[in-house]
């Protein structure tokens, strides 16, 4: 089910209400957000509900033998397990046709086999590894099934995040919500500025200049590579932001709270700020669970550059099976390892926009790695970037460029700013709040393409 | 911070405002579903929903929003097959046997990258993808368009009317040829809201010939040439059974018209040597992705090869340089 549809906006219709209805008695509110998150999931395929609950059975009796254990070497080994189950099955849904394909060529097997991908994979099993792995360092203890399931498939969260720790969520779980305090203004704030980002910048610009531009490079101008290379920077945060911010949001008015996700990315004055800003979820996930454990910079120089590149190659990986995701992690770990080795920390005013706008070509230049398929075609962009000046540029409209500003632009807009509208929205009567919310539903899909586009996370 | 069921009273209004507010939408929505339980429940919902909304006149915001940005015909339904040409009296006339006569092959007209071939790209999902590989090959080759509209085809009309853009796309785009993919969302049993037959049955098959007949004529007789690509051969049962049915009318319907019009057969292209699905093909002996995980849309690569293989053939009508 998609958060931008008619059937989404039934099925939380009636999710919402039910849900509070319920809150008094936790235990038959578990079962009705369990089956409405299986719901969800199976909309797409109910294939994969089994997956999902697989997922869940294992990873919930390992963790609470982990627990039990006494001896140090049963808890690492039931750990290895556990581990090695939740990466054995993303590395058979994800991986297997990447490996077996690379193998093929370079020894002429021919060991192919058609694997689809589920959805959200990729996040629930990196919540599911952190719920064991926290449990095994001893700073968790396990919760019961009911609630271990809730916290893994809970809906707004499943498939394409954030990244919820096990510590973050589970206390929510554990005492009903409080229906006398939800943060109503922001939720609908939070859903409003989502639906905005996805349905008309996102979708305008990969319609309109983006999809169009990289599936031919070479048959357009510099200017449009150009302004197409920029626009997937702002498309893709537009995509993922509002993705999560309609999930924080839908959260908030079941009376759950999510952590950020995005902060104003594209005013990083560097590529470690880029990276406490971008999917911040992951980026912690990755930091707690690969850099630290690998030693992170506690040993030494060379091996603190290893663990760097190490951990963004693999962040790479993470996004989906190819080479060039390898690539836009090696630039992102390699510009890491550089601002550490020359210590830059920009200070003065000049300094700091001299390193945004540094930052945000390098990462516009790793982007394009990220979305080209292969890399022979991530080396036209880059080189008609450069040979195709003077040439007419129809894709360059003023909707493109207003697009790309605004999702640029709405990043430097202050936090006050926001918390003064949503004063000024809570002080408004009930009916006229609903009738600000139907106005923006209606101003954002008069708006947007026809159609829904997916959401391009879903794929990772 | 409120309590929760004011948080539900703002939800539940919204969404009935915005209902109200949006209802021509919604009922052109409900209009291009399926036949089935859930079309038949959206149209009795929104019928009087339309009615209340005009009734006050709050379907004028968002159609002036829509007059604004210039998709104010956006809520339209049109059924209408717009064929202009009359169509041939009694069954197709068959193609006459060729004689084995010495011929004088008559001159090809020639492109070159100063004087493109231009080529026109429609369909449906499917044409995106052999359209961007059109697109790369540059040179003699210039795709004036692409346009791939989801789920449309020949047969819903009311979801979207290709008749009605074929007519006008000639003197727009001016293209040379028009390469079409249509027919993978054609297996409905009602076409823009004619119950035909059911799918694959004789007069459904008639039915959609005419359609694919008369698109055929009218473009020839703008001096366009057809070319019709296949559907390729899908993974998993579900197309199985439409694909080469619709590929039976496109192929027989290309055969009427040898001299302006050509079929791509997509499902031999892309099939393995035992005639079966399979994912990956061997290009310049690497093994190489062709379909996406859904087994029905193509990547770049078999892109490249369904765009090959169209140059190839329109090689034999034209000459590109």
């Amino acid at each position: 089910m998609l958060f931008p549809t008619v059937t989404f906006a039934v099925f939380f219709a009636i999710v919402l209400p039910v849900s509070w209805t319920l809150m008094r008695t936790p235990r038959a509110w578990r079962v009705f957000i369990i089956v409405a998150s299986y719901v969800f999931y199976g909309w797409w395929d109910w294939h994969f509900v089994f997956l999902l609950a697989a997922s869940t059975v294992v990873n919930h009796v390992l963790a609470v033998a982990i627990y039990r254990a006494g001896e140090v070497r049963t808890r690492k080994a039931l750990l290895a397990l556990a581990v090695a189950f939740d990466l054995g099955l993303l590395a058979y849904f994800k991986y297997t046709n990447f490996f077996l394909s690379s193998a093929d060529n370079v020894f002429g097997t021919s060991w192919l086999t058609n694997v689809t991908l589920p959805v959200g994979v990729s996040f629930y099993t990196f919540m599911a590894i952190s719920y064991v792995v926290d449990t095994y360092r001893g700073g968790l203890a396990p919760t019961s099934f009911g609630r271990f399931a809730v916290f893994q498939a809970f809906f707004p969260h499943l498939v394409a995040g954030p990244i919820v720790r096990a510590s973050e969520l589970l206390p929510q779980l554990e005492t009903p919500r409080d229906p006398r305090r939800v943060d109503t203004s922001r939720a609908f704030f939070l859903i409003v500025s989502g639906l905005f980002l996805k349905v008309v910048i996102a979708n305008h610009l990969s319609t309109h200049i983006v999809d169009n531009v990289f599936a031919a490079p070479d048959s357009h101008s510099s200017l449009e590579v150009l302004i197409a290379v920029y626009g997937y920077a702002v498309q893709i945060f537009a995509d993922f932001c509002g993705y999560t911010n309609i999930a924080i949001g839908v959260a908030l008015l079941l009376g759950f709270e999510f952590p950020q996700n995005f902060a104003s990315p594209y005013t990083a004055v560097s590529l470690q700020d880029f990276w406490r800003r971008w999917h911040m979820t992951l980026s912690r996930w990755l930091r707690d669970y690969l850099y630290i454990p690998l030693g992170g910079n506690r040993k030494g120089r060379i091996l603190t550059y290893r663990n760097l590149m190490l951990t963004m190659v693999l962040g790479g990986l993470w996004h989906g099976a190819a080479w060039t995701f390898v690539a836009w992690g090696t630039i992102h770990g390699i510009g890491l390892a550089i601002e550490r080795a020359i210590g830059w920390r920009p200070v003065t005013r000049a300094q700091q926009w001299f390193g945004r706008v540094l930052t945000f070509h390098v990462v516009c230049f790793a982007w394009i790695f990220f979305r080209a398929d292969t890399f022979s075609r991530a080396g036209q962009v880059i080189e008609r970037l450069f040979t195709g000046w003077g040439q007419s540029s129809p894709l360059v409209t003023t909707s493109v460029v207003l697009a790309i500003v605004v999702g640029i632009v709405t990043q430097y807009i202050r936090p006050t700013a926001i918390t003064s509208l949503l004063t000024g929205f809570q002080r408004l009567p009930v009916l006229a709040q609903a009738a600000c919310v139907a106005v923006a539903l209606v101003v954002i899909n008069t708006l947007g393409p026809t159609g829904v586009a997916p959401f391009i996370y879903f794929r990772f | 911070m409120f309590p929760a069921y004011k948080g539900i009273v703002v939800l539940i209004f919204a969404l009935v405002f915005a209902a109200v507010l949006e209802a021509e939408g919604l009922r052109k929505q409900a209009q291009i579903q399926p036949a089935g339980f859930q079309r038949t429940l959206a149209l009795d919902v929104t019928r009087p929903l339309v009615s209340f909304s005009r009734a006050l006149h709050l379907t004028t915001p968002r159609h002036e929003l829509q007059v604004a940005i210039g998709r104010g015909g956006e809520d339209r339904i049109d059924t209408q097959v717009h064929l202009t040409l009359p169509p041939p009296a009694g069954p197709l006339p068959r193609r006459k046997p060729r004689r084995h006569r010495h011929r004088v092959a008559a001159a090809k007209q020639v492109f070159t990258a100063a004087h493109p071939l231009r080529l026109w790209v429609a369909g449906d999902s499917l044409a995106q993808v052999p359209g961007d590989a059109l697109e790369r090959v540059g040179g003699a080759v210039d795709v004036v368009r692409i346009e791939s509209r989801l789920s449309t085809g020949l047969a819903r009309t009311d979801l979207y009317n290709w008749f009605t853009r074929i007519e006008q796309a000639p003197a727009q785009l001016h293209p040379n040829v028009a390469v079409f993919s249509f027919g993978a969302d054609d297996a409905h049993d009602y076409m823009g809201g004619a119950h035909v037959g059911p799918f694959g049955s004789p007069s459904w098959i008639a039915e959609y010939t005419r359609r694919a007949d008369g698109v055929t004529r009218e473009l020839n007789a703008d001096g366009i040439y057809v070319v019709w690509l296949g559907l390729p051969i899908p993974d998993g049962p579900g197309f199985k059974k439409s694909f080469p049915v619709m590929n039976r009318i496109l192929e027989h319907v290309a055969a009427e018209h040898p001299k302006t019009s050509t079929y791509v057969d997509t499902w031999h292209l892309l099939d393995d040597f035992h005639g079966r699905y399979t994912a990956y093909l061997r290009v310049h002996g690497k093994l190489t992705l062709m379909r996406l995980p859904d087994g029905v849309h193509y990547t770049e690569a078999a892109g490249d090869l369904i765009a090959a293989q169209v140059l190839k053939q329109l090689s034999a009508v034209y000459t590109l340089r």
